[in-house]
């Protein structure tokens, strides 16, 4: 039963824009400890230096695309058991698919309104409070 | 945390950035520079613009971006071939979703049926089978996907674990405990060609238990020699696990072209190597989803110890080399490379334009202390002036630092003529490339803004009038495809832009013509080849009447060196018939600081820009005749240089009377004649804070601007241009006007 205040969320998109709005979407739930990077590599470096309870991650991304990023981080010694959720657009089941494969634990279409987030986001980790 | 009006802004933003990576990608592949990157950036544009918009409400844009993306995808994944023709459609796209955002950010509506027909071009390259479902799922039917529950306890409790299927199956018939298998995995050469990658097979064997794997890298030949299609690498290791030697094998059940040996340890005798079995080449890489449900993933509670296995299979390729991010193999032709990206921060302009307002009144305030320093008796001052020069230079620094940051590469106008080109050579029915030079070229923000218009002017002529129709152009031995070339540099202090064409120079005789006929020169006048290009910059003259009417607005080229001119820029143009037509315009670097001269006349102190001084000179009395009035002639070097005293122009009591010594200023009146301006005194050379008064008093004939000076006294900036035309116009009405409105002023 985790609580929201006390989570560490990272939020990695090559938007601004989005990567703000998803942090938006998150507070609303009542998280406050929101990371962000811009792609796949920089979300590494943040994860492997800060504990993370949460990844929220896009695909479509400069330098280290989400998938790559979902098996850096079920590769990686430490980081491995974080929860991950992906951050698919419309029509891209085949991506979902592969996806699973790698490890991810759910997914998410965009744009998603904050209860399909908390909703995905408890499913991976039980009820928040 | 930023309001969701100020991340909309933010989005249009990033669309800008992304519509300019789009035209720039598709243009590079419309030349043969593009590489798999660029198709993929591209991609990924205008994926992120569809996100966006989404996330933001904007379901139009949505709507055509989706089929633009698809487009996109089918190329990327080569089941488009990107042909000119194609390429000219994604262009053709890029221009619409432009449009579609811009009209978004503007908050209106798109006007019914916008894009149709570029949308039904993008439908019909897709073979019209997708770029449907407009509706937006909230979830993916029919997928069988169950969500993964990560418990925070380390616990190997299954009870959490509803729901979920793991495979390799854990659940049924274990044996007793734990075993050891050793196992020996060796890929044949042409596995990774048939799809098969011998990494997700080692993770499922991970999955099942404690593997401990090192590679064998006896095949793997040097970097030169070594191609990422073969498999070079195999495996030999150690698995404990639970899990039946059926269960081991049935993960290389499918997969043909390797030799395994499962060996159980100290179970008896080694059973033999039972690969390449299946006919059916199941590639692992694929999950078939009509199959095996799709639910097969990592489980976060089983025991995986940390091997060394991702280090080691590293060198291996994946069998699809275009999607995956970093490292691309080395593309076959030219590249255009990445720019490098500079960390970058959002600021408002308006925040950085109180700093620049700032470090002006403070660059005053140091001149008034410098002033004061200045004036100090000998001795007293020795140590305030030393300090009072580091100042200067501190002072001198933040004010470069500050206008760099106004600093905008010219570039960013640059971009927006391609399009123009494209749009505008179609509707003439021209063949026209447009190349860019100097794209980086910085130059202050005041300017930037100053530059669109007369660039689109020159470069719609260019197109409209320059270059000749194709068929005329070949007619003429020329390439069907003209050529305009843009260009940007620093030069002298200035920014100088250039745009030229090969296209069929222009038509002295018209010109002409067209002159007599407007009265503009005498039927008998004589002109020079370069007089009569330059006619056309006369006013009055438009461009209308030229050649062609489909610019038709009339907005002629005498406007255009109007507002050059304004902003204390120069206008030249030269032509050559048949073989093109070069317009150049330098402006300056700033509008914000100058470089002046400050004279006295009488005892009024004025500021002369640097840019139009020549020279200054002192000249003796016996060098200067006197003609008509207060107007006189210099001898220069054996030219005769006309002289006009500022201090009738400005009406001004003058001590520069036609006995005493007095300083000429020499300016170049923009077209190559000379003018002798003459001052009483001439103070120094200073960079001032140039600050317009054009609100308060509205515009002054002779008068740019104004400046603080040193001692606190405002002084008036002298539009040198301006005073050379009052200065040839004799009518003494317009002298007393001009007077009068100064006397307002001063």
């Amino acid at each position: 039963m985790p609580n929201a205040v006390a989570l560490k969320v990272l939020v990695v998109d090559d938007q601004e824009s989005v990567r703000k709005m998803t942090a938006m979407t998150l507070e609303q739930l009542g998280i406050r400890h929101i990371h962000e990077a811009e792609n796949g590599k920089k979300a590494m470096e943040i994860a492997s230096l800060q504990p993370i309870d949460l990844i929220l991650s896009d695909y479509y991304m400069d330098e280290m695309d989400g998938l790559d990023l979902l098996r850096a981080v079920r590769g990686h010694p430490v980081v491995r058991r974080v929860p991950f959720i992906l951050l698919t657009g419309r029509g891209d089941r085949e991506l979902v698919v592969k996806a699973a494969q790698a490890g991810v634990n759910n997914y998410l279409i965009k744009p998603f309104t904050a209860q399909v987030l908390r909703q995905k986001i408890e499913q991976v980790m039980g009820k928040l409070s | 945390m930023a309001s969701f009006e100020q991340l909309k802004l933010t989005f249009f933003d990033e669309c800008a950035e992304g519509m300019q990576q789009i035209e720039q990608g598709l243009s590079d592949m419309r030349e043969g520079l593009g590489s798999d990157d660029t198709i993929n950036a591209v991609f990924r544009a205008v994926h992120s613009v569809k996100g966006g918009a989404g996330i933001f409400g904007f379901e139009s844009l949505v709507g055509f971006a989706h089929v633009f993306e698809t487009t996109l995808d089918a190329v990327r994944r080569g089941d488009l071939a990107a042909t000119t023709d194609v390429i000219d459609v994604l262009l053709a796209s890029s221009d619409v979703l432009s449009d579609l955002v811009q009209i978004s950010r503007a908050g209106e509506a798109i006007p019914v049926g916008f894009g149709d027909e570029t949308r039904v071009a993008l439908e019909n390259l897709l073979g019209n089978d997708s770029a449907g479902n407009e509706e937006a799922p909230s979830d993916f039917d029919g997928l069988d996907f169950v969500p993964v529950r990560a418990d925070a306890s380390d616990s190997d409790d299954m009870s959490d674990f509803d729901g979920i299927e793991f495979t390799p199956v854990m659940a049924d018939a274990f044996a007793d405990g734990q075993r050891s298998f050793e196992i020996a995995f060796s890929p044949n050469a042409d596995m990774l060609l048939n799809g098969s990658d011998p990494l997700l097979l080692l993770r499922q064997l991970r999955q099942l238990g404690e593997l401990e794997l090192s590679a064998v890298t006896d095949r793997l030949p040097d970097l030169q020699s070594l191609r990422p299609e073969i498999a070079y690498l195999s495996w030999t290791g150690t698995l404990r696990t639970e899990a039946t030697r059926e269960q081991l094998q049935d993960i290389f059940d499918f997969v043909g072209d390797c030799e395994i040996t499962i060996t159980e340890v100290g179970a008896g005798a080694a059973e033999p190597a039972m690969g390449g079995c299946a006919a059916s080449q199941l590639p692992v890489v694929d999950a078939a989803p009509p199959m095996a449900p799709v639910a097969a993933f990592a489980p976060l509670q089983a025991a995986m110890t940390v091997d060394s296995t991702p280090q080691i299979v590293k060198p291996i390729a994946p069998p699809q080399g275009s999607r995956t991010s970093g490292g691309a193999a080395p593309a076959e032709k030219a590249t255009r490379p990445a720019k490098p990206q500079a960390t970058t921060t959002r600021i408002e302009l308006e925040k950085i334009d109180r700093v620049v307002n700032m470090v002006g009144e403070l660059v005053i305030a140091q001149a008034m202390l410098g002033q004061i320093v200045h004036d100090l008796p000998e001795g007293v001052s020795d140590r305030l002036t030393q300090i009072l020069d580091e100042v200067v230079h501190h002072t001198r620094e933040l004010k470069d630092g500050l206008m760099s940051m106004r600093a905008q590469a010219v570039g960013s106008v640059f971009q927006r003529m391609p399009r123009l080109v494209r749009e505008t050579a179609i509707k003439v029915g021209k063949k026209i490339r447009l190349e860019l030079a100097g794209e980086t070229t910085e130059v202050d923000r005041s300017i930037i803004e100053r530059l669109t218009d007369p660039l689109t002017h020159i470069i719609r002529n260019s197109v409209d009038h320059g270059i000749e129709a194709p068929d005329v152009r070949i007619a003429a031995g020329k390439s069907e495809e003209g050529t305009i070339r843009l260009s940007a540099e620093h030069r002298g202090g200035r920014i100088v832009i250039e745009v030229s064409d090969d296209g069929g120079g222009i038509n002295t005789e018209k010109v002409l013509q067209k002159a007599r006929e407007k009265g503009l020169v005498g039927a008998d006048a004589v002109l020079t080849e370069d007089e009569i290009n330059n006619l056309i910059m006369m006013p009055g003259f438009s461009t209308a009447d030229v050649v062609s009417d489909i610019s038709g607005r009339g907005v002629g080229m005498d406007v255009v060196k109007t507002n050059i001119q304004e902003v204390g820029g120069r206008l030249s143009l030269q032509s050559v018939r048949g073989k093109g037509t070069t317009i150049q315009f330098a402006l300056p670097l700033t509008l914000a600081v100058m470089d002046g001269m400050v004279i006295k006349v009488g005892r009024e102190t004025y500021v002369m820009p640097m840019s139009m001084i020549v020279e200054c000179l002192r000249p003796p009395r016996s060098h200067i005749n006197n003609l008509v009035g207060t107007r006189g002639v210099l001898q220069l070097r054996g030219d005769l240089v006309p002289l006009v005293y500022l201090g009738d122009l400005l009406d001004i009591g003058s001590a520069a009377d036609l006995s005493g010594e007095c300083v000429v200023i020499i300016t170049d009146a923009g077209d190559g004649t000379r003018l002798g301006l003459v001052a009483d005194e001439l103070c120094g050379h200073q960079q001032v804070v140039v600050k317009s008064i054009e609100e308060s008093y509205g515009p002054v004939p002779g008068v740019a601007a104004a400046t603080i000076l040193g001692n606190g006294s405002v002084a008036l900036i002298l539009d040198v241009e301006k005073l050379s035309d009052l200065a040839s116009d004799s009518s003494s009405t317009v002298m007393a006007q001009m007077g009068n409105s100064l006397a307002k002023v001063a």
